[in-house]
């Protein structure tokens, strides 16, 4: 006989996580809700490109405009946000075609003369009009003053004295932490759904038997959960990757530093929440034999997840409410709530500290009575098996 | 060796398992029978590790089974079990390093399996697809395909069609000269009778009757004769000392041969009345055998 050494269990964990991860990467749904989630994160970046404050901008002809009416224009324009872009026309004829065809949102004839006339397609483009009337009355002032012999200084810059300066640009670090909470949210449903029909299935099919003849209980659950944790540790990573680079690329962030922070405090989140809700699910699905059953015993782990999930939404609101403040210590909301909290700068570093302790505990008790149900339950098909039952009967 | 030995398990009202033993030696073949309910697949699940025996043990090689040397057994559980969406060589190498085969070795194994029990075009298709005589032969290379020292088997006749009794049957005896101890229950006990050296009845939990096919029926008390002597006078035999008549029809006469009884001075009587066409022992099938074992009370053989 061929002495065969008997797999050490880091390899039996490992064999089992890998064919987690090969045919769950192969699978349709699994392709389908990744590539759904990245289509998520884009759409919500050019729409923040599209929606931002910043981005406004209007093209103004001129006709016998020169470089000083130029100059008014634009800098009229910095004064309301937007950017100016000017183009010099020979006559009013061919500025005229040009506002009837679209190419530039108003003309300014004679800016600098006596007579300024402003060329519009309709009343509506008043922004365009606003900042040529803007740039006339300017020069008209500055010729005047120039005229009385007057030299213009320009006015002394003023220093800003910010008082809290690390609530600078948490606008945008509470969106980004929200984003990150709703694929947070939406990969824990995800990835519990996926070991809950990974458990599920092993049970109807029976092939548990064959399982357990050759391993643990808790051997063939840890991989399990490590094999689609890895799996979905990959895919937030990517997420992550991906939005990161496309806000970088469209320009969306004013502070790409505390932006990847924020990314990063949430993968951080989502391996805590993955480990407590992976494990509870399995737990949950282990109790019966059928995938039909497998709502209601899931239904209490989804509702807490919701529930966090709005929680986090209104923390992004008011991150200092009472609501957000306790819920962001409760385990299995702390992973949805905390992040807000944290980007809005709201959360101190002991709150942090503690929420993540609370968080352990709770993974820790959840991973051993979880896994006593997971193994009572196992071997137990047909009806559902009641709670109680598991626990009292592990392998009996 | 692979021991059964005083394997005890209740089960909530019922008896379930009341001890007894059976003792499996390398290369041999022994089967199981027993009614439904009587305790084959708990003893197997116990074997495995897959239930817990409230006293008693199963021993391979003198030493209680744990987990590294359960991992040396093929197993085909009663509950036919695989995963659904798998595909079928994938899945056998999936089962054979999980029995501690290498990569390679795995897939090789996976590979000769399908091969030898004709689901070589079948090794890329899932299992769900195929139908239930296949995955019936996949079950069997799951428990085959981690080179196994042992073999136990659930049932794994039911649900074939002959052909595949016939390459399940060669496959198993194939293990069996190897040296692999092979342990299989079966409702089939024409079954049983061909293939095992040994068998073994179960029946309230314990083992009733264990030794090989000729031992049980020498164990079997009150073995019958048949003598057909067409001349005979009715009432011939029920003379002769030591002789109860079971049965006698048109010459054809059923004895039971008290102990010590000569049944060579039977012969001779029965030569007295005349021709004598045939004379015999009866030899009980495994049926009756079975039959008479599940019947009697409580008697460990």
């Amino acid at each position: 006989m061929t002495g065969i050494a008997s797999p050490s269990t880091a390899a039996r964990i490992r064999l089992v996580a890998g064919r987690e991860i090969t045919t769950r990467a192969r699978d349709k749904g699994f392709l389908i809700s990744s590539a759904v989630i990245v289509l998520l994160v884009l759409g919500v970046m050019v729409f923040q490109l599209l929606a931002g404050g910043s981005g406004s901008s209007t093209t103004i002809g001129t006709v016998d405009g020169g470089a000083q009416v130029e100059q008014a224009l634009v800098r009229s324009g910095e004064q309301v946000g937007t950017d100016v872009t000017v183009t010099e026309f020979a006559d009013v004829a061919a500025a005229r075609q040009a506002v009837a065809d679209g190419d530039v949102d108003a003309v300014l004839v004679g800016g600098a003369g006596d007579d300024p006339q402003v060329v519009v397609e309709s009343s509506r483009d008043d922004a365009a009009s606003g900042i040529a009337g803007t740039a006339v009355g300017a020069l008209s002032v500055a010729r005047q003053l120039g005229e009385q012999g007057v030299q213009l200084t320009p006015p002394p810059a003023i220093s800003y004295d910010v008082l809290d300066p690390a609530t600078e640009g948490n606008g945008q670090q509470v969106v980004v932490a929200l984003l990150g909470v709703v694929v947070l949210y939406a990969l824990y449903i995800l990835f519990g759904q996926f070991v809950a029909q990974g458990v599920v299935e092993e049970k109807s099919s029976r092939v548990v038997e064959l399982l357990l003849a050759t391993m643990k209980p808790w051997q063939l659950l840890a991989g399990k959960i490590l094999g689609l944790g890895v799996l979905g540790l990959i895919q937030i990573v990517l997420i992550a990757v991906i939005g990161v680079t496309g806000a970088l690329a469209l320009d969306v962030v004013d502070l790409p530093g505390q932006l990847i922070g924020t990314v990063l405090t949430v993968i951080a989140w989502f391996v805590l929440g993955y480990a407590l809700y992976a494990s509870i699910f399995a737990a949950a699905a282990s109790l019966v034999s059928r995938q039909e059953d497998l709502g209601s015993v899931l239904t209490p782990t989804t509702l807490l997840l919701v529930v966090g999930f709005i929680v986090s939404i209104q923390a992004a609101q008011d991150p200092g409410s009472t609501v957000a403040t306790v819920t962001s210590f409760v385990p299995g909301m702390s992973p949805l709530v905390m992040p807000v909290r944290i980007a809005a700068g709201e959360a101190a570093g002991w709150e942090i500290a503690v929420s993540v302790a609370l968080m352990l505990v709770a993974i820790a008790l959840v991973v051993r009575i979880g896994g006593r149900v997971y193994a009572g339950a196992l071997l137990r098909t047909g009806s559902k098996v009641k709670l109680r039952e598991a626990l009292r009967a592990e392998r009996a | 060796m692979l021991e059964f030995d005083g394997l005890h398990k209740a089960y909530g009202g019922n008896q379930g398992l009341q001890g007894g033993g059976v003792t499996v030696a390398p290369g041999q073949m022994d089967g199981v029978c027993g009614a439904n309910g009587a305790g084959k697949t708990t003893t197997m699940r116990i074997a495995m590790g897959l239930a817990r025996a409230d006293a008693g043990q199963v021993r391979w090689r003198g030493q209680p089974l744990d987990e590294a040397s359960r991992q040396r057994i093929g197993y085909m559980p009663e509950e036919r079990g695989l995963y659904p969406k798998m595909k079928v060589a994938q899945q056998l190498a999936y089962f054979a390093r999980l029995h501690g085969l290498t990569a390679a070795d795995a897939a090789a194994a996976a590979e000769h399996w399908t091969e030898r029990l004709g689901l070589g075009d079948r090794r890329d298709e899932r299992v769900e697809k195929l139908s239930l005589g296949n995955q019936q032969r996949v079950q069997l290379a799951a428990a085959l395909v981690g080179r196994p020292e042992v073999l136990i088997l659930d049932e794994p006749f039911s649900g074939l069609d002959p052909v595949g009794v016939d390459s399940l049957a060669e496959a198993l005896l194939e293990q069996c000269r190897n040296g692999v101890p092979v342990v299989f229950s079966s409702h089939q006990l024409d079954l049983v009778e061909r293939l095992c050296d040994a068998v073994g009845i179960l029946a309230r939990g314990t083992i009733v009757a264990s030794g090989t096919v000729p031992e049980l029926r020498a164990a079997e008390g009150g073995r019958q004769l048949r003598v057909v002597a067409p001349d005979a006078l009715h009432g011939w035999a029920g003379a002769l000392p030591g002789v109860r008549v079971v049965s006698e029809q048109r010459g054809d006469t059923l004895l039971e041969l008290g102990p010590g009884t000569d049944d060579q001075a039977v012969l001779a009587a029965a030569l007295r009345t005349g021709r004598v066409t045939h004379f015999g022992w009866r030899e009980p099938t495994l049926v009756e055998l079975f039959r008479e074992a599940v019947a009697a009370p409580a008697v460990a053989a």
